[in-house]
């Protein structure tokens, strides 16, 4: 800890120093604490005291110990927060004292993330505070060792649960239910939103539109649009967005809508075709005993007559009790 | 090759020639009574989400129609007896298809139990019926070939129904596809007009001879007594059979039904484990007519009926074999040797009453042990999904 003093960029030192370290939430693994790595500020006058945010702001930690070249780890961000990410390598064979590391985002380098790092315990060490804020801090932030191995922090808004990839069908006048779904693990959303695509844009969809056709239910982890009285413009993409405090995290489905003359057409196809095949068997078979009925009963033994009764008393009182064993 | 004719005394089976066509016809309509309950499950979750209401109370439309299905037996027994089967084949055929179509429309799921459970399953149950009776009007020496070769059905249509289901569910939803489906089950009226009807020499002739009222009179009395005729329980051989099949069909489902499961619970893949039913739906294809061939044979005919103990006994060893299996390569084995003695023991099914009961008595006979059936059938799966067991009972039957 510092030695108490009175001079005021002194006194300003301090009482960063008290701010930062009550708004710290998880342990820091490194044993150096920030303050004592990070270049004063240079932008606060002497006089005015740091503005603190108005919501606290949570700091997190993510840390991976690379063994390999890649590694991808998936980092779920739901509100604004201080990210100080940490890259542990082991190392290849050359085991060289010194390493140049960076991070890009995007696969952008950032530039004054140059630096290099020394072989501590056997392991090259990278850090970086990232400060996420909104949706466009949000993305793939690598830190790289050299031109030799890489660690990739994927920052994201909690993802939808599995979505549909088949589009939903439904007929004009019927109506649809379209749901969307949080996974059980993750954190819940702020909100939900509903949106259609238009050929352009997303467009919100309103409960209060005209016509009443939309109603949107909302419960913590899931959500549904309901249409009523579909019409064939109904179709499209729709989108449904879980807001969060860092961003909203969209997930689509396809609506198709189509009149009922669509299944009809192969539904009148195979109607066709069974009445004719009936037809033709009958027809058939009147022929085939019509022949038999001009040349006389010593005809075919192919041919059978008409009658359907069980009366089959006399063919088959001898097989009746008995087993048929007899081949 | 067809047996001749004779013309002065009792006409005996053809055996072959329009037989054949007569087993297509009822091939369809077999394949259609045990296919369709199973493929319109995967229309369930499409229905479950548009009608708002649970899976468990979807599903229900698929028992309530193989509930139908069996427990219609004995009406359908006496309306063959009393017409034939071609008509009731025709019937069955428009009664499914309108069941289907109607159903495309419905908008609540009490609706659909009507349609499609009640409507569909008597449908289906005429259709199941009257084709059973007619291959034992037009075969006795081929007859468990010809039984084989029908029940083949079964698998063949539900390897053909699954994949289509799927692709109309996509292309149309799930009412367009039902729609299309009931379509495509007009043509058991195809297969009842296959289904010439047969009749002997000597009854020609009294239908010429009288006017026909007082024989009506007979037949209609006659009729009334083989409804549900009790005095089959009488015999031995019946009663023996009833209870051997209970306890199998009690047990038979179950494994069908979990089998997917047990397979993810030892750590196999969903889409694997799905694959292991087919395994066993492509395998019991094959079995059926290959085991009526079989049992056609000189030496297995005279005792068919050991043979179907051999079968079902097989299976029982095969299911508790099971849970000795822990790996994918031998799951697929057991689904194999589960398909190999699924497909025996239902290409008999048939045959062996038909071997008990004769001719006659068939068609009142199959009607009362389908409407028995019905119970272990709907009990089973449950049951065995409450004792969380994945062993299923042995049966074990003699006939003497």
């Amino acid at each position: 800890m510092s030695a108490p003093c009175m001079h005021p960029s002194c006194l300003l030192l301090l009482l960063l120093v008290v701010c930062r370290h009550a708004h710290t939430n998880l342990v820091s693994v490194t044993e150096n604490t920030t303050v004592t790595t990070e270049p004063p500020v240079e932008t606060l006058s002497p006089i005015t005291p740091p503005v603190a945010p108005l919501t606290p702001l949570q700091t997190g930690q993510k840390s991976v110990v690379l063994t390999g070249e890649n590694h991808t780890e998936k980092v779920e961000v739901v509100n604004p927060v201080t990210l100080n990410l940490e890259c542990v390598w082991t190392g290849d064979n050359k085991r060289l004292p010194n390493i140049t590391g960076y991070w890009t985002k995007d696969g952008k380098t950032i530039e004054s993330s140059y630096s290099n790092t020394q072989l501590q315990n056997d392991r090259y060490y990278l850090r970086k505070e990232f400060s996420i804020m909104s949706e466009e801090d949000l993305g793939t932030y690598s830190c790289i060792f050299g031109p030799k191995a890489k660690v990739d922090f994927i920052l994201a808004a909690p993802y939808l649960g599995e979505m549909r990839d088949k589009p939903i069908v439904s007929y004009v006048g019927d109506s649809v239910v379209m749901i969307c779904k949080m996974d059980e693990k993750k954190s819940k959303p702020i909100n939900w939103n509903w949106y259609k695509h238009n050929g352009t844009s997303k467009e919100k969809i309103e409960v209060d539109s005209p016509g009443h056709r939309y109603k949107i239910t909302k419960d913590e982890k899931k959500t549904k649009l309901v249409v009523h009285n579909l019409t064939e413009s109904d179709s499209g993409v729709y989108f449904c967005g879980a807001v969060y405090g860092i961003g909203t995290s969209m997930g689509h489905m396809q609506l198709r809508v189509i009149t009922y003359f669509e299944p009809l057409k192969p539904f009148l196809g195979i109607l066709v075709e069974v009445l004719v095949l009936v037809a033709v068997i009958l027809l058939y078979e009147k022929t085939g005993s019509k022949k038999e009925n001009q040349s006389g009963p010593e005809g075919n033994p192919d041919q059978t007559s008409n009658l359907s009764h069980g009366e089959n008393a006399v063919a088959d009182g001898h097989s009746g009790t008995a087993r048929q064993r007899k081949v | 090759m067809p047996a001749a004719v004779v013309m002065d005394k009792a006409a005996l089976p053809l055996d072959g020639g329009w037989g054949w066509m007569v087993v297509l016809g009822a091939h369809i309509s077999i394949g259609f009574a045990y296919a369709t309950p199973k493929a319109l499950s995967i229309f369930f979750k499409e229905i479950q989400g548009d009608l708002m209401s649970s899976y468990s109370d979807i599903a229900w439309i698929s028992s309530i129609m193989l509930a139908v299905m069996y427990a219609g037996g004995p009406v359908s027994s006496a309306l063959v007896n009393r017409y034939g089967s071609r008509p009731i084949v025709m019937l069955g055929g428009l009664m499914c298809g309108m069941s289907m179509v109607t159903a495309s429309f419905g908008s609540s799921i009490v609706y659909l139990y009507l349609c499609i459970g009640v409507i569909g399953g008597c449908g289906l149950a005429l259709n199941l019926n009257a084709s059973l009776t007619i291959i034992s009007k037009y075969f006795h020496a081929r007859r468990p070939l010809a039984n084989g070769l029908a029940m083949a059905g079964s698998p063949v249509f539900l390897c053909f129904l699954a994949p289509l289901n799927q692709f109309l569910l996509e292309r149309f939803g799930w009412r367009g596809s039902l729609l299309i489906l009931g379509a495509l089950m007009l043509n058991c009226c195809v297969a009842g007009a296959l289904m010439r009807p047969v009749l002997t020499p000597t009854q020609k002739k009294l239908k010429e001879q009288t006017n026909g009222s007082t024989t009506i009179k007979d037949c209609h009395i006659k009729n009334v007594k083989q409804f549900l005729d009790f005095t089959f329980f009488k015999d031995r051989g019946f009663v023996i059979y009833l209870i051997g099949n209970i306890m199998f069909i009690f047990g038979a489902y179950a494994p069908i039904v979990f089998l997917s499961a047990y397979a993810v619970s030892q750590g196999v893949d969903e889409y694997y484990a799905a694959y292991l039913l087919s395994i066993m739906g492509f395998v019991d294809m094959f079995i059926r007519p290959g085991t009526g061939l079989i049992a056609n044979s000189k030496w297995i005919r005279p005792r068919v009926q050991y043979f179907f103990s051999f079968a079902m006994v097989f299976n029982g060893i095969c299911h508790l074999l099971c849970p000795l299996i822990t790996s994918y390569p031998l799951l697929v084995v057991y689904a194999v040797f589960f398909g190999v003695g699924f497909g025996m023991v239902f290409a008999l099914i048939f045959e062996c009453l038909m071997d008990l009961m004769g001719n006659q008595r068939f068609p009142s006979a199959v009607g009362l042990v389908t409407i028995i059936e019905c119970v272990p059938m709907l009990l089973g799966p449950p049951a065995a999904g409450k004792s969380q067991c994945t062993v299923t009972k042995v049966v074990l039957k003699t006939i003497c």
